[in-house]
């Protein structure tokens, strides 16, 4: 293990978070391996640090800075998790302290805030300069748009800073995000804030279930994790199906609407080749065919994989009567393995408050089955499969339907009613 | 501070509200876009139905940002989008501006600070990407690190839009795979069974707990000194990592045995192809900080392979589903071994039941 | 960290848990409520011994999930009602607070 004890802790300050220059002048201590990350086109995080440091002359970010160099030296993480939380929550800071404090004491403590943006990752710049306020006043300044769960990090802050920070930030609107055992942070694609395909007005749905399931979210006591996506459409730009145990993305029930005059344009433009090798035969299910000069979809073959909308999207869009879907399961490799979500719910309308109302009633449901028949440490995907997915349909009130299957079963093993 | 001092009174508010983050004319045309182009690449113009154009202009962060960076991205906001700004699920952030005139200058300014202008239709976007070394609990590596290194070599690929289609990466930390699953995908591999700590975990671990974590039932209760402890059967264990979440006295990462794989295939998107998860096609790269320079030739390898030989709308997995497995490891000039065989629960939905073979 | 309750010493470790469980007694308990800005009641004393009986039992602590049924059972609270009791108990969470007061590890990990 070469290099374990070179590195950052053998030059510069450590005289126990003194926060004053170093004899040469400069605040930081020499890094030389994290400043190979410096060079290249591409931005570099470590530039950005730096020059943060160096303006606010925090300790906390050059013990950061000198803790990576000594990761990136020895190959090894240094931090350990903890419990810090706020009033009335017991979920939403994650907590880190460092293992090498005794080496490295500036960054002893860097906890990370993690903060629920609004739907659809839209700021105002009023709200993201507030937020960059109130972080830089009591946190280190370091900041992550956004981590895999859909949350705005605030990363590096010490336990006594904790309360008043995130009071700052909740009466700016801000609240924490999830984490452990419950409902976790959502995340939204742009929805019907710019993209044409958006089946559902996702971004409300987003707020109102997250609003609903608050309290589970600050206070987890379920098995374990539960995540919301919302797609627009089944493009599923926020990765729901793989990402989320909820996966909620957009559809619709009749035909693609078809603008014949610009599917003649797009064919006069790029040609019969493009649309006979990028189209039609793109089509999974074979549901387009050449008619006078246009085309056909037939809506009874189309099973909405939106490519064909996504290749002429002048000429093509989804129908007319939208929802969605619902699919549900999904995890990643820990510890069964990846799972994708599968098909529960083939369509629900999701125009007013009504169906809104409807959906979180019928998760509630789904929530409450999960909590009784479910593991500790068991996703809902999980129990599903090891319950069956017969007995969760039984069990929540959802009728069974062939959209919820590849194929029937393959084997006579089942006890049914004769 | 103490709660007695404290004098507000928390609101459970849950997601911050989005209708004052969205500019006006979004807000104008909500849910009536009509359809979009991609006039240039890092640049999308939508037009809704009432004939209302808006235009973004979206570019590539390093996502581990600072206040300084977001502010300098709200100037450009202020001064070319009247206050408005939002970010993408893979990291890049979007100006929406209904005044074309905007374009051009905003894409000078953002590129001048440093800021790639690109990311859009059939490019490599920016990668989605775990936390490592500066903040898990649980790391191996650090993924800001990698991503950066990758990055950097695949500048021209995410400005351009040259691809088949688009590419997802993503890399992760540890074997868990938070990042997710992409195009593709660089994720710790770890080689070795966990080293146990006695003396810490009698002290800090539930031992039930860690028992139960493993997917594989090779820990076991044991008693060393008298006390209560665990030990793994090395023979079974199949250096998931599992273990170490739920112990932090079982530490599995090492510097020299935790490597990293490579994996392929990974689709979450529903077009033409159901999604689809990844396979594994190459590992035992070393975790080589500060650039990472094997795994990003391997990157690389896949996909100029992919660029040269996949159709238009072919996503890496698709293309590997028409030319076949063989194909793509001769094209690629990786190695198929015999680890790359699945051993584990739906191992037999992986297997060739067929005759199907290609020579 | 360490605390001092009747003139011995204890180790804790940052967030105040004890680093050695069998150091545990109720003078110990009273003193970690402290640190917690909790004085210790009736209802608080029933969660603590829930917590210390179920882990002698199990070797682990219960998931919250389970102390909020015990408690929803006990109470005749549905489980909303019994998660706002703890709460109520312990501001910062019975995760965090509970076990801490009662001498059980510090809860792990976040996935």
């Amino acid at each position: 293990m070469s290099g374990a004890n070179d590195g950052a802790v053998n030059g510069g300050c450590h005289c126990g978070g003194c926060g004053k220059p170093d004899d040469n002048g400069q605040f930081l201590n020499p890094t030389p391996m994290l400043d190979e990350l410096e060079s290249g086109p591409w931005p570099s995080f470590i530039t950005g640090f730096k020059e943060l440091a160096e303006r606010t002359q925090k300790p906390m970010l050059r013990g950061v800075l000198d803790q990576l160099e000594y990761s990136y030296n020895t190959r090894m993480g240094y931090w350990k998790g903890g419990l810090v939380t706020v009033d009335g929550y017991g979920a939403g800071i994650i907590t880190r302290y460092s293992m090498i404090k005794d080496k490295i004491p500036e960054a002893a403590e860097f906890h990370t805030m993690r903060i629920q943006p609004a739907p659809g990752l839209h700021y105002n710049t009023q709200m993201l300069r507030e937020l960059c306020d109130i972080w830089e006043k009591h946190g280190s300044g370091i900041i992550a748009l956004h981590g895999q769960t859909g949350d705005i990090m605030l990363q590096g802050i010490e336990q006594d800073k904790v309360q008043e920070c995130f009071d700052e930030l909740n009466q700016a609107g801000w609240d924490l995000g999830g984490a452990g055992a419950g409902m976790r942070t959502g995340v939204s694609c742009i929805g019907p804030g710019r993209c044409e395909n958006a089946c559902y007005d996702n971004l409300k749905l987003h707020l109102t279930a997250l609003k609903h399931f608050v309290g589970q979210v600050h206070r987890p006591e379920w098995n374990y994790k539960l995540k919301f996506k919302f797609s627009g459409c089944p493009n599923d730009c926020t990765n729901s199906i793989m990402r989320s145990d909820l996966a909620v993305v957009g559809t619709w029930k009749d035909a693609i609407q078809i603008d014949q005059d610009e599917v003649r344009a797009w064919i006069d433009e790029r040609g019969m080749d493009a649309l006979v090798n990028n189209v039609i035969s793109r089509c999974p299910t074979k549901a387009i065919t050449l008619k006078d000069g246009g085309i056909d979809i037939a809506a009874r073959d189309c099973v909405r994989c939106m490519h064909c909308i996504n290749a002429m999207p002048k000429a093509l869009s989804p129908g007319k009567e939208r929802g969605i879907s619902l699919l549900m399961g999904g995890k990643n490799t820990l510890k069964v393995g990846v799972n994708m979500g599968s098909l529960i719910i083939p369509f629900m309308k999701m125009e007013t408050d009504e169906d809104r109302e409807a959906f979180i009633e019928q998760i509630e449901e789904i929530i409450d089955w999960w909590d009784d028949a479910g593991l500790d440490h068991e996703r809902i995907g999980e129990t599903i499969e090891r319950v069956g997915l017969k007995q969760f349909l039984e069990g929540v009130g959802i009728e069974h339907d062939i959209n919820q299957v590849t194929r029937p079963r393959d084997n006579p093993y089942f006890k049914a009613k004769y | 501070m103490s709660s007695q001092e404290r004098t507000w009174k928390t609101i459970e508010s849950g997601p911050h509200t989005y209708e004052e983050a969205l500019h006006p004319v979004v807000r104008k045309n909500y849910g009536k876009w009509k359809y979009h182009e991609i006039p240039k690449p890092g640049v999308l113009k939508h037009v809704a139905e009432s004939g209302d154009a808006i235009w973004t202009v979206r570019a590539g962060t390093q996502r581990q940002d600072t206040v300084d960076m977001l502010r300098r991205l709200c100037d450009v906001a202020d001064k070319y989008c009247d206050g408005f700004l939002r970010f993408t699920v893979r990291n890049n952030v979007e100006f929406l501006t209904p005044n074309e005139g905007n374009v051009e200058p905003m894409i000078a300014e953002l590129e001048s600070m440093g800021f790639p202008v690109g990311g859009t239709g059939m490019c490599v976007s920016s990668v989605s990407h775990t936390q490592g070394w500066l903040h898990c609990d649980i790391p191996a590596t650090d993924a800001s690190g990698v991503v950066k290194s990758m990055m950097d070599s695949l500048y021209n690929e995410f400005k351009d839009m040259q691809m088949p289609n688009k590419v997802r990466l993503s890399t992760s930390c540890c074997a868990i795979n938070c990042g997710g699953q992409a195009d593709i995908a660089v994720v710790v591999k770890h080689t070795r069974p966990p080293r146990i700590n006695h003396d810490h975990l009698v002290t800090t671990c539930e031992l039930p707990k860690a028992v139960a974590r493993c997917p594989v039932a090779a820990i076991r209760p044991t008693v060393i000194d008298g006390k209560k402890t665990l030990m793994v059967d090395e023979k079974k264990c199949i250096c998931c990592g599992a273990c170490f979440g739920a112990c932090p006295a079982m530490e599995i990462n090492h510097p020299e045995h935790s490597k990293f794989a490579i994996w392929v295939g990974g689709k979450n998107s529903n077009a033409r192809t159901k999604p689809s998860t990844m396979s594994l096609v190459a590992h035992n790269l070393p975790n080589h900080p500060p650039r990472w320079p094997e795994v990003t030739d391997v990157v690389g390898r896949i996909l100029t392979a992919y660029k040269a030989g996949g159709r238009p709308w072919e996503r890496v997995g698709e293309w590997i589903g028409r030319i076949g497995w063989k194909r793509f490891f001769e094209e690629t000039g990786l190695t198929f071994d015999e680890n790359m065989i699945d051993s584990y629960r739906h191992a037999r939905t992986t297997f060739n039941q067929s005759a199907h073979v290609r020579f | 960290m360490a605390i001092e309750v009747n003139g011995m010493s204890y180790e804790t470790d940052e967030n105040g848990y004890l680093v050695n469980l069998e150091d545990w007694n109720e003078d110990v308990a009273v003193k970690l409520a402290e640190g917690e800005e909790i004085s210790m009641e009736e209802g608080h004393w029933d969660l603590v011994k829930f917590l210390r009986n179920y882990y002698q039992e199990y070797q682990i602590a219960p998931a919250v999930k389970v102390l909020t049924k015990a408690v929803a059972t006990e109470k005749g609270m549905d489980k909303k009602e019994a998660s706002e009791f703890l709460y109520g108990l312990f501001p910062k969470g019975p995760a965090l607070q509970a076990c801490k007061i009662a001498g059980l590890p510090k809860p792990t990990g976040c996935v």
